[in-house]
């Protein structure tokens, strides 16, 4: 009894110089930091990493994927050929349609998935793609994605089958899945327009491989949750193993695919549309691309509306699939169907054009002309707030205040005396902390310090690679410390560090905005239900809208440039800061909150001590998927001016560079996974010690 | 068994509702206009009308310092109840004073300051803080109040003693049993040394031995602080077992209040009966209880067994066996108050069967 006790009764906020774990690990990284810094002028191999021990990675790669690709070419040539039919087949059956059918047969599905709501839905998000005058251009992403969501349905079922019959297979296989969605869309986009020529095909498979992973996770997602007793049921009816499989633990976890369904079904979408910028195609995402270089943004604005159109019906519809539902009268659909076919016959001849319809061309021009004069009279005040966010905030942090401080921006120059003063400072302060029994706080004063005077693109290697290894250390043990390292070393040394820690500077401004909004959102929701019953459907909204639209709203305020890709990423990962931060703070146990108000707290004492620690792990998975959203979003945005990895990619796909395209895509994918890593070890680390 | 009655009145609860539903303070005053004041027609109209009126006009009375069990099965309305006096939830209608102060009418500042000195509250799922120590834990009404550290953790450290988790004050609640966590909510209620405590079925997620090892310690812990205490508990054992009163609810009705002798021996009605009913009726009456008092002491009484007012009927029985005669019952000092036959004895624990 003593003896256990006395290992709990140790200091919780180390007295006198007895840090804990991450108070060391912090100490000694911003240590490194220092000496680095110190020793830059006569040592500059410390920030910079020598050009003599990189490796061509790139080269190497797209040698490999040479001979690789050339292997494989003819057989995918030949595959690409065999797809072209279904592709063919899809985009005559939908285009030579009457559309007053193709809008009977979508609202029939909406009435059968849904009732009236559904039905409604799907009838005035229809009429409204066909009065916008973009029907063809919707009917071919339709029909490309009506080809490719049945591929990556059955590969999903088939390896979320495999995993979950097999076990040694498990683990390979999450691991695929995990690299399938981290590697960016565009990466894989290069070595498949080598392989598939030129065409649709690229995106049709692209799209595939890209709708397969969440299928296939929900696939055993599901399988997993099925309960034993069910299974040991089937085992006990005398069911052999393709019975039990098909007949009962399949069936019983359909709800789960189906949600891989819905989410297999958005993926593709989105991926069909990003698809359009290798062109070939005329469809809906080419003419959102097209109206934008042209700086159309009314037009541009109007396709983006009916692509989310087209999103919402396709998620609310699928989604329905996932829920619990009542039978809706068929008869219904026969007497939709029977009107559809009337009016087509009774107009034959006389239907209009789907291409005539145009009603919006009218609004679309307006909103040009509106948003022209408007940027005209707020031009200054736009830019001042960009210029204000650009050089107050994202410069410093990526070429740090020795750079970014200059005297027609601040109104005077960084000395080095400063620095001295920054970090000298810094210490001072982080050193009075630390003796306070504040070690954290301390190592994090003094981490911030180096990193404002450095700034993140401008990091010196040994600082960074001995900061992970020991984050990776802290959050996960010594496993996850040589992972982490041992991924970022592959990054250092192939020559793609520079860039790396570009996209590393604007990925983590993001993740920092979106933490402090979508937290401060979040909190707001938890204590207001308005409030939530407000930013609930903007954020519905959100995750429905396919990245690439989230680019022509920055635009049309704040052009081409770094701090427009900032704001869309920004848009896009602020959802599930704000989602899982709500949540996690309206789920505190009742008999928590009962225990707290009997102890007489008020309801900000009841915030601050019980609700917020105790949600900090589901904040954490929050922060973890808004990294994750804010690197998918880096790629994307790279269509708009970034620098650093998602540059890379975009370039490599317009001049086929395979090479640079998979090392850059790779690199990515590296970092996400390490970021990914890390935070979900500190999440796994809170949940325990909350007891969950 | 030392009698409230006269100790001054320490929580007074005068047609207490608690209603759930759409607009539950018109609807119950338009269904007590509607039945004339009339509580089971009122209750039945809410009903009808697609509320729920989980507490029924509850009228009742816990003195300084008594110990008042309230009784009942899930749904009875025992939790909302308890929610209502302790202020959790607000009571629809009625009148609820702590020691003279109604809290349906103090502001929620006030509100706030009787918690932080006056209650204290224990739980049926302990309703530990899973990110605190026990020390932190059991000072965290402390911290409420504002004091400083190194005063409330002395503090802590003390209720820690009484509840006997020395030695764990640097644990977290994920380390400890069952058990020791409902001691750590015990600690934690009575840390502000409260004059009133609410305790919400405190020992009913726990094991048979633990619970009976804790209830021990609890009258122990009561038998020195002398709180005004409201019990929750759906278990008539320990209801009978712990309680200076008790009151037995039934559908959000209070059925019975009384004493667990009068509980045991005189049920109201047969739901009442039906809970005492696999009671050994002997262990928890009272000698008291069949003693007579108003009549003058007979003249033969040739053996005095030495029975006393507090004794259990068992006891009694037991030494009485032989005897057919009178005997006399003597209070705790020892001085004659009345006289029992021993037959009298047997026929109490068969009072059911006579019903």
């Amino acid at each position: 009894m003593t003896l256990a006790a006395s290992s709990h009764t140790k200091p919780r906020h180390g007295a006198g110089l007895s840090l804990s774990p991450g108070a060391r690990a912090g100490w000694i990284s911003a240590l490194v930091g220092l000496v680095c810094i110190l020793l830059a002028a006569s040592m500059p191999w410390l920030v910079k990493w020598p050009a003599a021990l990189t490796i061509p990675a790139a080269e190497w790669i797209g040698a490999f994927m040479d001979v690789v690709l050339s292997w494989l070419k003819p057989s995918a040539r030949l595959f690409s050929e065999m797809l072209a039919y279904p592709m063919t087949w899809a985009n005559v059956l939908l285009i030579a349609t009457p559309w007053p059918i193709v809008i009977a047969v979508v609202t029939a599905i909406g009435w059968y998935l849904g009732g009236t709501r559904m039905a409604a839905l799907g009838l005035f998000g229809l009429s409204f793609v066909l009065a916008s005058g973009y029907w063809v251009e919707s009917m071919n992403t339709l029909a490309l994605v009506a080809v490719s969501v049945p591929l990556a349905l059955a590969a999903g079922l088939a390896i979320g089958i495999l995993a979950y019959e097999l076990p040694k297979f498990r683990h390979p296989v999450q691991a695929l899945l995990d690299i399938m969605q981290t590697v960016p869309t565009f990466a894989y986009l290069t070595p498949l327009l080598v392989l598939f020529g030129f065409g649709p095909v690229v995106g049709l498979i692209a799209s595939a491989i890209y709708a397969a992973p969440p299928m296939a996770r929900n696939v055993l997602l599901g399988l997993d949750r099925v309960e034993d007793d069910i299974k040991d049921a089937a085992v006990m009816s005398g069911g052999n193993r393709m019975h039990q499989l098909f007949l009962v633990e399949i069936p019983s976890a359909a709800t789960q695919i189906m949600v891989g369904v819905n989410q297999s079904l958005m993926a593709a979408l989105s991926m069909v549309i990003i698809a359009a910028v290798i062109g070939g195609f005329n469809d809906i995402g080419w003419e959102v691309l097209l109206t934008m270089r042209k700086a159309q943004f009314g037009q541009s604005f109007l396709a983006g509306l009916v692509i989310v159109v087209f999103a919402m019906v396709i998620d609310r519809m699928s989604g329905a699939l996932a829920m619990e539902r009542k039978r809706y009268d068929v008869r219904v659909i026969g007497i939709l169907m029977a009107i559809a076919v009337a009016f087509t016959l009774l107009m034959w001849g006389n239907l209009p054009e789907p291409s005539a319809f145009a009603w919006f061309d009218g609004v679309a021009d307006r909103v040009d002309a509106g948003l022209g004069a408007f940027t005209a009279a707020n031009g200054a005040t736009l830019d001042t707030f960009k210029n204000t966010v650009l050089f107050y905030i994202m410069l410093p942090l990526r070429i740090g205040f020795d750079n970014a401080v200059l005297p027609f921006t601040w109104g005077f120059a960084w000395t080095q005396n400063m620095s001295f003063a920054l970090l000298g400072g810094a210490t001072v302060l982080a050193v009075l902390l630390t003796l306070r029994g504040r070690g954290v706080a301390g190592a994090v004063v003094l981490l911030l310090a180096i990193t404002l005077e450095t700034g993140i693109a401008e990091l010196p290697w040994p600082f960074v690679m001995i900061g992970t290894a020991l984050l990776g250390w802290v959050s996960g043990g010594i496993r996850l410390s040589v992972l982490v390292t041992s991924l970022m070393g592959i990054i250092l040394i192939s020559g793609l560090w520079e860039r790396a820690l570009l996209s590393l500077y604007l990925s983590g401004v993001s993740v920092l905005a979106c933490a402090i909004l979508g937290g401060a959102v979040g909190l707001l929701c938890a204590v207001s239900p308005l409030a939530w019953r407000v930013v609930r459907p903007i954020c519905d909204m959100l995750q429905t809208i396919p990245l690439f639209v989230f680019l022509i709203p920055v635009l049309m305020f704040f052009q081409i440039g770094e701090f427009s890709a900032f704001l869309a990423i920004c848009a896009y990962a602020i959802v599930p800061m704000i989602r899982y931060t709500h949540h996690g703070l309206i789920n505190t146990p009742d008999d928590m909150i009962e225990a707290a108000i009997s102890s007489g707290a008020t309801g900000s004492q009841i915030m601050r001590e019980v609700r917020i620690p105790y949600a900090v792990p589901t904040i954490l998975l929050g922060v973890n998927q808004t990294i994750l959203y804010a690197f998918s979003m880096l790629v994307i945005a790279a269509l708009i001016g970034t620098t650093g990895l998602g540059q890379s990619i975009y370039i490599a796909l317009g001049s086929a560079d395979v090479g640079l395209g998979l090392a850059a895509g790779f690199a990515m994918a590296i970092l996400a996974l390490v970021a990914d890593r890390i935070v979900q070890g500190f999440a796994e680390e809170q949940r325990k010690a909350l007891g969950l | 068994m030392s009698n409230f009655s006269d100790a001054p009145a320490a929580i007074t609860c005068k047609g207490v509702w608690q209603v759930f539903g759409q607009n539950p303070e018109q609807n119950l005053k338009e269904a007590l206009e509607k039945s004339g004041g009339d509580s089971r027609e009122a209750a039945k109209e809410l009903r009808s009308r697609g509320l729920i009126p989980a507490v029924q006009n509850a009228n009742f009375e816990v003195h300084e310092g008594e110990l008042f069990v309230i009784m009942g099965l899930s749904g009875s309305g025992k939790s909302t109840m308890i929610r209502a006096i302790s202020c959790l939830i607000d009571a629809t209608g009625g009148e609820i004073s702590l020691e003279g102060e109604d809290i349906l009418k103090v502001s929620k500042k006030r509100m706030i300051e009787l918690r932080r000195h006056k209650l204290g509250m224990v739980f049926q799922h302990f309703g530990l803080f899973p990110h605190m120590t026990v020390a932190e834990n059991v000072a965290f009404p402390l911290k409420m109040q504002g004091q400083d550290k190194a005063s409330r953790i002395a503090r802590a450290l003390e209720v820690i003693k009484l509840v006997g988790l020395e030695g764990r004050e640097g644990a977290f609640p994920r380390e400890l049993s069952g058990g020791q966590k409902q001691r750590v909510g015990i600690a934690r209620s009575l840390a502000v040394n409260p004059d009133i405590w609410f305790l919400d079925e405190p020992f009913s997620a726990l094991d048979p031995l633990i619970r009976r090892q804790l209830q021990d310690e609890f009258l122990n812990i009561q038998a020195t602080l002398r709180k005004s205490i409201v019990f929750i508990t759906h278990d008539i054992t320990e209801a009978l077992k712990l309680a200076d009163r008790i009151a037995i609810m039934k559908d959000g009705e209070i059925v019975q209040i009384g004493t667990p002798t009068e509980i045991v021996l005189h049920p109201v009605n047969d739901y009442v009966a039906e809970f005492s009913k696999d009671v050994a009726k002997g262990r928890h009456a009272k000698v008291a209880s069949v003693t007579d008092t108003e009549s003058p002491l007979p003249e033969n009484m040739p053996d005095d067994p030495g029975l006393k007012t507090g004794m259990t009927i068992d006891t009694a029985l037991a030494k009485c066996m032989s005897l057919y005669e009178p005997v006399p019952v003597k209070d705790d000092d020892g001085k004659v108050v009345g006289f029992v036959h021993p037959h009298e004895l047997a026929a109490a624990l068969q009072a059911e069967t006579d019903q």
